[in-house]
This record gives C-alpha cells, sequence and structure tokens, in this order.
C-alpha cells in the first residue's frame, strides 16, 4: 500500500473554445500519483490532480469560512474548553434564531445566520463551478441539475419554508443531534410526516434508488468480463455483456432496459428523491398544518376504531404497547 | 416483439438448478412470452397465485374493497406465536407464507437464469439480501418478540400506519444508530445514482469514439473532485452502498424491541 507512482501523462481534454475563458486561477493542483493498492478493491489507482479554478476556490474559501464561525460559535458555547467540545460533540448546537429578521445576538441564532449565509454562498458557488467543468468536457449539464435539484431541497427546509412560516426556528440547527432532533420534532410538529404524501413519494424514489443501484450495479458486475461496463461503447454498439444484461430481466421481469435508458431510471429516481423532498417542505405549513388530519381527511390513515382495553385485545390490528394503568409512561430504570 | 434479434443464441436448454440437484431434465425448461418459466419460476407461479388469492378472499371477507383502507392486519397479541383464525390474522399468516415461497423459489429462477446466461450471481445475491429485510421483518423479529403480531400489515395504510406506530413506539427511532446509519446508506447510493446517471448521460454519443468519452468522463471527476472511480468501480462502489444499506436496515429494525425497547434512554450512559 505504500507505493506510489508518480503518473506522468498528459491531460486529455477537447480544443477549447471561445467560451472557454482564461480563468486566473485555472490550474490543476499537484501532481497525480497512483495507489497500486486501491487495485485490490478493483476501482482507480490514480488520484489527483484536482482543477482549483477561480469558482471552486471561492467556494471552498466560503465553507472554510463556514465552518471557521462554526468552531469559534462552538468554543463560545463550551467556554473556550477544548475538552468540553470533545466530550459534548453530538450535543453541540448551533441554533437559529426566533422570527424572520437578523438575530438579535451571535448566540441568539446570529452564529447560525452568518454559517447559513456562508455556506449557502459557497453552495451556489460550486453549482458555478459544476456548470464551468462540465461545459469545458463538453459533458450536457445533467450533472448540474443534479446538484441544483440537491440545492433546491437545502434551499426548502433552510430558507423557503421558514419564509414560509415566519420563523428561522423552523429549520434545523447545527450540530450532530441537531440534524436528529429536527428530523424527530419537524414530524411531530406538523402532524406526522409520514401522512405528508410527497414524503411518502420521496421514500418510494429514495428507496427506488438503493433498489436500482443493488440492480445496476449487480447485473454490471455479473456480466462485466465481457464488457458491459463501458457503458459509452456499449450505448453504440451492443456487445455480449450488455446483451446478457439485457435478456437477464427481460426473463426475469418481462421487462428490460437499455445501457442509455438505465441510466434515464437511475438519474429520474435519484432526482425525483430530492424534489418529492422539496415539495414536501414547502407545501408543510402552507397546504396543512397537520399531515395526520390531511391523511384523515383522505383517506391515508389506517381507522383503528374506538381505543378501549377490549377493543385492543379483540381487535384483529395489533396496537403499540399501552402502560397497565392509565398513567404516565414509567421511565425506564437509570433515568433520573 | 417477444423475442430481440440476438436472442434466439441464448435461448438454449438446459444447465438448470433442477438438473443440477435433482438429477432429471427440468419439466419446466421453457419460455412464456418473454418469461423463462424453469422449476423454480413454476413454484412461484402457484406461491403467487395462492398467496394473491388468499389476499383477495380475505379482502372481500373484510368487506372492503376501497385500495386506501382495505387491510390484512397480522394476528392479535392473543394468538402469540400460535395459529389464528382466517379473519384474526390467519389469513395475514397464509399470504405471508405463501409470500416467502415466492420470494426464494424467484431468487432461485435468478440463479437459473444467470446459469443460462452464463453470467455471475451478482443479481441474485442482492436480491436475497432484500428478501432478508421481509424476513427479518415478518419472521425473525416476530419469532424473536414471541408474537406474530409484531409483523406489518399488508396493505397501503396499514403499513404506513405500522411504520409510524414502531417508529414511536421505541420512543425516537432517528436515535437508532443502524437507522441512521441506513439512511446514510439510502442517501448516499441517491446521490451516487445521481452522480453516475449524470457521468453516462451528460457523455455518451458526444465523441466518435466512445474510448475518448469515457477518458473524458476520468478527466471530468478528477478536475471536479481530484479522483475518479472509474468506470467498472463506480458499479462496485454502488453495489456494496446498496447492500451496506440493507444490512444496516436489516440491523436496524431486528434490534428494536429485542435488545433496545427506548433509543432515547439507549444514550444515557454515554
Amino acid at each position: 500500500m505504500a507505493t506510489i507512482i508518480t503518473v506522468n501523462e498528459p491531460i486529455e481534454e477537447p480544443e477549447p473554445d471561445a467560451l472557454d475563458y482564461a480563468d486566473p486561477l485555472g490550474i490543476r493542483l499537484g501532481q497525480a500519483f497512483r495507489i497500486p493498492w486501491l487495485r485490490e478493491l478493483k476501482i482507480d489507482t490514480q488520484v489527483g490532480t484536482i482543477w482549483l479554478g477561480f469558482w471552486g476556490v471561492m467556494s471552498a474559501l466560503l465553507f472554510a469560512a463556514g465552518l471557521g464561525v462554526l468552531t469559534l460559535a462552538a468554543f463560545d458555547q463550551a467556554n473556550g474548553q477544548p475538552w468540553i467540545i470533545v466530550k459534548y460533540f453530538a450535543n453541540l448546537q448551533i441554533a437559529p434564531p426566533e422570527g424572520l429578521g437578523p438575530a438579535p445576538s451571535l448566540r441568539g441564532g446570529g452564529y447560525w445566520q452568518i454559517v447559513m449565509l456562508l455556506w449557502a454562498g459557497s453552495t451556489i458557488l460550486w453549482a458555478v463551478r459544476c456548470y464551468e467543468r462540465l461545459r469545458r468536457h463538453r459533458w450536457r449539464p445533467f450533472l448540474l441539475f443534479a446538484w441544483l435539484s440537491a440545492v433546491l431541497l437545502t434551499a426548502s427546509i433552510w430558507v423557503i419554508h421558514p419564509l414560509l412560516v415566519g420563523s428561522w426556528a423552523d429549520a434545523p440547527a447545527l450540530g450532530l443531534n441537531g440534524d436528529l432532533d429536527w428530523a424527530q420534532n419537524f414530524s411531530v410538529l406538523w402532524g406526522n410526516f409520514y401522512y405528508n404524501p410527497w414524503h411518502q413519494l420521496a421514500i418510494f424514489f429514495l428507496f427506488g434508488s438503493t433498489m436500482l443501484w443493488g440492480m445496476h450495479g449487480a447485473t454490471i458486475l455479473a456480466t462485466s468480463a465481457e464488457g458491459s461496463h463501458h457503458e459509452d461503447a456499449e450505448i453504440v454498439g451492443l456487445t455480449s455483456g450488455s446483451q446478457k444484461a439485457i435478456l437477464f430481466w427481460r426473463w426475469t421481469m418481462g421487462f428490460n432496459a437499455f445501457p442509455k435508458s438505465i441510466h434515464d431510471w437511475l438519474w429520474w429516481f435519484a432526482v425525483g428523491t430530492v424534489l418529492a423532498s422539496a415539495i414536501g417542505i414547502v407545501t408543510t405549513g402552507t397546504v396543512t398544518n397537520d399531515w395526520y388530519v390531511w391523511g384523515v381527511d383522505h383517506g391515508t390513515v389506517l381507522q383503528y376504531g374506538p381505543i378501549t382495553r377490549e377493543a385492543i385485545n379483540q381487535h384483529p390490528r395489533p396496537m403499540p404497547d399501552m402502560p397497565a394503568s392509565g398513567n404516565a409512561y414509567e421511565p425506564a430504570p437509570g433515568i433520573q | 416483439m417477444a423475442t430481440l434479434e440476438f436472442e434466439s443464441a441464448y435461448r438454449k436448454p438446459g444447465n438448470t438448478l433442477f438438473q443440477l440437484i435433482v438429477g432429471g431434465e427440468d419439466p419446466f425448461d421453457f419460455w412464456v412470452g418473454r418469461f423463462y418459466v424453469g422449476f423454480f419460476g413454476a413454484v412461484a407461479a402457484v406461491a403467487i397465485f395462492l398467496g394473491v388469492g388468499i389476499l383477495f378472499v380475505a379482502v372481500g371477507q373484510y368487506g372492503d374493497w376501497d385500495l386506501l383502507r382495505a387491510d390484512i392486519p397480522p394476528p392479535t397479541r392473543a394468538y402469540g406465536l400460535g395459529l389464528a383464525p382466517f379473519l384474526q390474522g390467519g389469513a395475514w399468516q397464509m399470504v405471508v407464507v405463501f409470500a416467502t415461497v415466492a420470494f426464494i423459489a424467484w431468487g432461485m429462477r435468478e440463479v437459473d437464469i444467470c446459469r443460462k446466461l452464463e453470467m455471475g450471481f451478482h443479481v441474485p445475491a442482492m436480491f436475497s439480501l432484500a428478501v432478508s429485510a421481509w424476513l427479518v421483518l415478518q419472521i425473525l423479529r416476530p419469532l424473536l418478540m414471541g408474537c406474530w403480531c409484531e409483523g406489518f400489515d399488508l396493505s397501503f395504510t396499514g403499513h404506513l400506519t405500522w411504520v409510524s406506530n414502531t417508529g414511536f413506539r421505541y420512543m425516537n427511532f432517528y436515535l437508532n444508530p443502524f437507522h441512521a446509519y441506513a439512511v446514510l446508506g439510502f442517501f448516499l447510493t441517491a446521490m451516487v445514482l445521481a452522480m453516475h446517471g449524470s457521468a453516462i448521460l451528460g457523455t455518451y454519443k458526444t465523441d466518435p469514439n466512445p474510448a475518448v468519452e469515457m477518458r473524458r468522463e476520468d478527466t471530468f471527476w478528477r478536475d471536479y473532485v481530484g479522483y475518479s472511480i472509474g468506470e467498472y468501480g463506480i458499479h462496485r462502489l454502488g453495489f456494496y452502498l446498496a447492500v451496506y444499506t440493507l444490512v444496516m436496515s436489516d440491523l436496524c429494525i431486528l434490534t428494536s424491541g429485542t435488545l433496545v425497547k427506548d433509543w432515547v434512554d439507549f444514550w444515557h450512559p454515554f
């Protein structure tokens, strides 16, 4: 693994045209090298180089600045003691302020607003870098639209929804448990997110994405001995590897994609996930304040009937565990 | 169009699992339209027919044909791990049995098709991992919890409500570490899927020579993020991300209620 080999092959790229302007920071950083051990993982051995470029550098600077402010905020919360940060790393939260105005103080949401502004700028500049590199290498802009749809989802969560309901406090706090708690609280605050139909559609696409990766990845690995992984070439003319991949699904389920169309499926399932999620967030607090009530109104909530002890024992549907007495939940041992 | 122009060369008799295990010739070694049948295809077809038939009979008996309201519930807690009368969960038990048979036979049929096409067994391997999620949810975890009532309802609204109830029953499912790892896996598969789809849709037929297009993909990813995993490596990455996600999903539900009753309290010692 320790062996590292320098790569000296020239980089192949299309002839520049009038729109490929001279970038003052347009250099490829460092020297490409190979780590032969990566061949054990059956992945490409070459690492580097990376293109700097004006937009990429600006994006990285804004991201680093946001990380810096975040670290400052963490030190502020921990009274300047690094050990406290390490000990309570998961629970440290940089929270957003109430209302839509600027935060009253740094600790009262100002840190959050500064970090969010810097990172919003960073993601937008990264999109510009994406477009600039895609154009230079003559790709169609699919990757740009995939990135922008992901940006739309983050914008829905951190900007559009808070604006619509009138408070930055509806956005997630920064921090490990801040994220997880937001997911739980946001779901309960707006009724029950499982009954948000866009959330349901997003989960369909999300699970579908994993399923499609399982299917496509497995199909290509199983037929790559005959070259099915050279996908750009397979789109122009099928070899026996792709023929087998096609026939496998045709014989199994009566339907199959082709080397080009399978990637349409992949792209739309991945992008569909974030688009459906974004719609689900934006409609929350606008279309309805309570997705459970929305589900009851639209017949998507399973109706249990009257909840009595007798009904729980006799009803053919399972009920969640309930305390034997009607009194408060008894905490598990160990909770003070 | 039942057959593709190159298909006849691949439609060969023999080389089935049935031959390998039983010895004789597979009595179902033929195609029906586009579908390959085979011994395991016949088993799956019977199991699917019976399972779906029982499902429809039960829905008819419950008397509600509304697609959203129709529901096949598991047995009540009172029946434990025993058999239940048809409308008290017996229908659920029968459908689960036939569905399980159908899933396993379907996987064996995929193995048969792989053997016929002389390709790797990656798809049936991945399919069995997906079936493991069904086995864990509907059979293994109910067995460990001592009650078939732990399985989820077979219906649209029923399984949604089961998910919601199960999440809240263990206090806060987001604090279940395996759930968090699984969600991470789902998000990563979606992201890597978009990246791979964009790479192929972005570059195909942009140059008369496909080899140039493939080198251009590598150059782009190196410029953009400093590394290109390669046209073969990306499929390995996607495959293993899907494996990781499924394993974590299995663990997340298998530990809930059996080892851990409260995922908030779970973190208390830390």
